[in-house]
């Protein structure tokens, strides 16, 4: 198959390359870049998240792609072929927004048939798609109703069915979940994402929250200040962090200062150096070769530190929260240096406690670059 | 008023806690006496002197009082089989329908502009749209005038570039008097307009450009759809305010152009026949009236989902 053609999934969807060369974009009056410096290439039929605080330029990015705004320089590519300077019609990309953004005057089925409507697609075929995808999002029953007389989970997913039916190249979503309440947003995650592996479209979701990027996405990148901190699988985003911001962001992590010492020969996936700390010398573990003397920061999770009372470091339990299923503990080692640990509750240690305790080598990772 | 609100405030409060649900949704004693001023003044300034006119039409003519003893429908049937008092009622709604389209053509792009520009001129143009309102009616018309006469501004101006030889007819007739109109009730057209389109949320347009919609199909589909209710009040206004409108067809419509005010006004004050005047009031009133329901029966489908 050449690079140009797309290919077909089960459903028979078209799936699609999405590639961002050089993206650059600057706001009139705006003291910095939305978007810095960004590359990004999918592949096909990937659910990918662009993932940061708000202000990384993540919409940004998303509304580059739709056509709402043209970047500076960049260049963005569906496959082989440059949309860059293509109004947002003639881009065949659906989009999901923030608000839903559903058409009042018109009903859910209406809603449906517009973007079948302006591409001059007949009445059976209209009415075969709105039905197939209506039975796919579950609102048959609702085709007759108006946007208001909906739910707001209904309303997202006629918004979703909407961007679906003109079955276009590729899918964005832009924070669709932000304004469903808790428990409806864990179901419509888990909803939304079986609806995209059944179509096999290839996805662009932007979101701020980590654990539906986390649980949601084939690949996350990580967006801070308009340029791209890491691009990976949620594990390696949240095991693996390339940069003290991306360790800072996703999740909560022990940062602790240091020196690499040297490599040692202890087995695991990963090459573990020893590294000089505030704690002592401290077993981490990296992919790439470190010079001896570098600094470089340690990252430990707080689920990763266990009680043990021959571990090699100690600390003072300053602090004790129960959240439910974890405690928190806040922990004064030597040198200065605090840390957080997690447990299980039935291991939950007492404040004003000294503690000992250990972590496996292959979860504490090392970040080489400079803070 | 403020008083009776911070008075009501604690009871409400209660309510909930005991939850004394049989009286949510009813307007409270509060509500009522905070429309009482305004019903007062809606009783003695229209109710009383409509139902006077009413009175008024039924009786018969008199000479040297009002109207004279007795009850009779003369006066109705006078307005309504006399083919003359037709005829100006004919007229009179014809420069409705014709003052109101243009003042939509005219209106909708300012108004479109109004609603979404963000530049720091946006201010100005408000003043300048609600300017037709700051000066009286009658020098508002004795400035179309200067303007519209034979000898007047336009026709000077063309006859010496040499556009014309002779000066056009553009006053003493229905259109100097429509184009006086639609300067005045351009803003109550715009007005409404601009509140609606603002209330457009922008992202629509953009969900339906990603959807395949060009900029034009936008407008069609989406946005005068969804201009309705303002189209709706705006037409409405404009439409009832021309049919009573007395000083400029008066002025700028010379012996050609009479209207039903205009009628109306002559019977009352010239011809002192104050129940036929009367009656022909009323037979404008119930007509402005019967359109403006017929119209806003007509176009409540387009708006079914917008309410």
């Amino acid at each position: 198959m050449s690079a140009s053609a797309p290919t077909r999934t089960a459903t028979g969807r078209r799936t699609t390359r999405v590639s961002l060369d050089g993206l650059r974009k600057r706001f009139d009056n705006a003291p910095a870049p939305a978007i810095a410096h960004l590359d990004l290439k999918t592949e096909e039929g990937e659910f990918i998240s662009l993932l940061g605080p708000s202000g990384c330029g993540k919409t940004t990015t998303l509304r580059c792609v739709a056509g709402f705004e043209f970047p500076d320089e960049g260049r963005v590519r569906l496959n082989d072929e440059d949309i860059t300077d293509l109004p947002p019609e003639k881009r065949d990309i659906g989009m999901v927004f923030q608000n839903y953004a559903l058409f009042p005057h018109l009903t859910v089925w209406r809603n449906l048939a517009f973007g079948l409507e302006m591409r001059g697609i007949g009445k059976a075929e209209c009415k075969r798609r709105i039905d197939d995808v209506l039975a796919m999002v579950q609102l048959t029953a609702m085709a007759e109703r108006y946007p208001r007389q909906l739910s707001g989970g209904q309303q997202q997913r006629v918004a979703l069915a909407r961007a679906l039916v003109i079955e276009p190249r590729l899918l964005l979503l832009d924070e669709p979940l932000a304004n469903l309440d808790a428990v409806l947003r864990e179901d419509m995650r888990v909803f939304i994402r079986e609806l995209q592996k059944r179509v096999g479209i290839t996805t662009l979701y932007v979101t701020h929250d980590q654990s539906e990027a986390m649980v949601m996405s084939d690949r996350v990148a990580v967006m801070l200040g308009g340029r791209l901190l890491q691009f990976d699988v949620p594990e390696a985003i949240y095991m693996r962090p390339r940069s003290v911001e991306v360790a800072r962001f996703i999740g909560r992590s022990n940062l602790i200062e240091g020196r690499v010492e040297g490599l040692t020969d202890e087995p695991g996936p990963y090459p573990t150096y020893r590294v000089s700390t505030a704690l002592g010398s401290v077993p981490a573990s990296h992919d790439q070769p470190l010079a001896t003397g570098q600094p470089v920061h340690v990252t430990i999770r707080p689920e990763a530190i266990r009680w043990r009372n021959d571990g090699p470091y100690a600390g003072l339990v300053q602090s004790a929260y129960f959240l439910g299923s974890t405690v928190e503990h806040m922990v004064q080692c030597a040198g200065g240096q605090s840390l957080l640990v997690q447990t299980s509750p039935g291991q939950r240690a007492e404040a004003g406690a000294e503690a000992a305790f250990a972590f496996d080598p292959g979860h504490a990772w090392i970040i080489a670059a400079a803070p | 008023m403020n008083a009776v609100m911070t008075a009501e405030a604690p009871v409400h409060g209660a309510d909930r806690l005991h939850g004394r649900r049989a009286r949510k949704g009813r307007p409270g004693r509060g509500a009522f006496w905070l429309i009482a001023p305004a019903l007062v003044l809606i009783g003695v300034f229209l109710v009383l002197p409509y139902l006077n006119i009413i009175g008024m039409s039924l009786r018969p003519t008199a000479v040297g009082a009002p109207y004279g003893a007795g009850f009779t429908l003369a006066n109705y049937a006078n307005a309504l089989g006399d083919g003359y008092i037709l005829g100006v009622l004919a007229d009179t709604l014809l420069l409705g329908v014709t003052t109101v389209p243009i003042c939509l053509l005219l209106g909708y792009p300012v108004a479109y502009h109004l609603a979404r520009t963000r530049s720091r001129w946006g201010g100005l143009l408000y003043v300048l749209v609600l300017s037709p309102l700051l000066v009286g009616v009658v020098v508002r018309s004795f400035g179309w005038l200067i303007l519209l006469s034979g000898n007047g501004v336009i026709n000077r101006a063309l006859i010496d570039l040499g556009l014309i030889s002779t000066a056009l007819q553009l006053m003493n007739n229905r259109l100097g008097v429509t184009i006086a109109l639609v300067h005045v009730f351009l803003p109550f057209m715009i007005l409404p307009l601009v509140g609606v389109i603002q209330s457009i949320d922008p992202t629509l347009e953009q969900a339906a450009r990603s959807l395949g919609a060009s900029r034009l199909k936008v407008f069609w589909r989406l946005v005068l759809p969804m201009s309705w209710p303002g189209i709706q009040a705006g037409t409405s206004l404009v439409f009832v305010l021309t049919l009573s409108a007395y000083v400029t067809p008066v002025m700028l419509g010379g012996a050609q152009v009479k209207t039903m005010s205009v009628l109306v006004v002559q019977n009352l004050i010239d011809n002192f026949q104050w129940p036929a005047g009367a009656a022909q009031a009323l037979v404008l009133s119930a007509c402005g009236m019967v359109a403006v329901w017929l119209y806003a029966r007509l176009t409540g489908r387009f708006m079914k989902g917008l309410q």
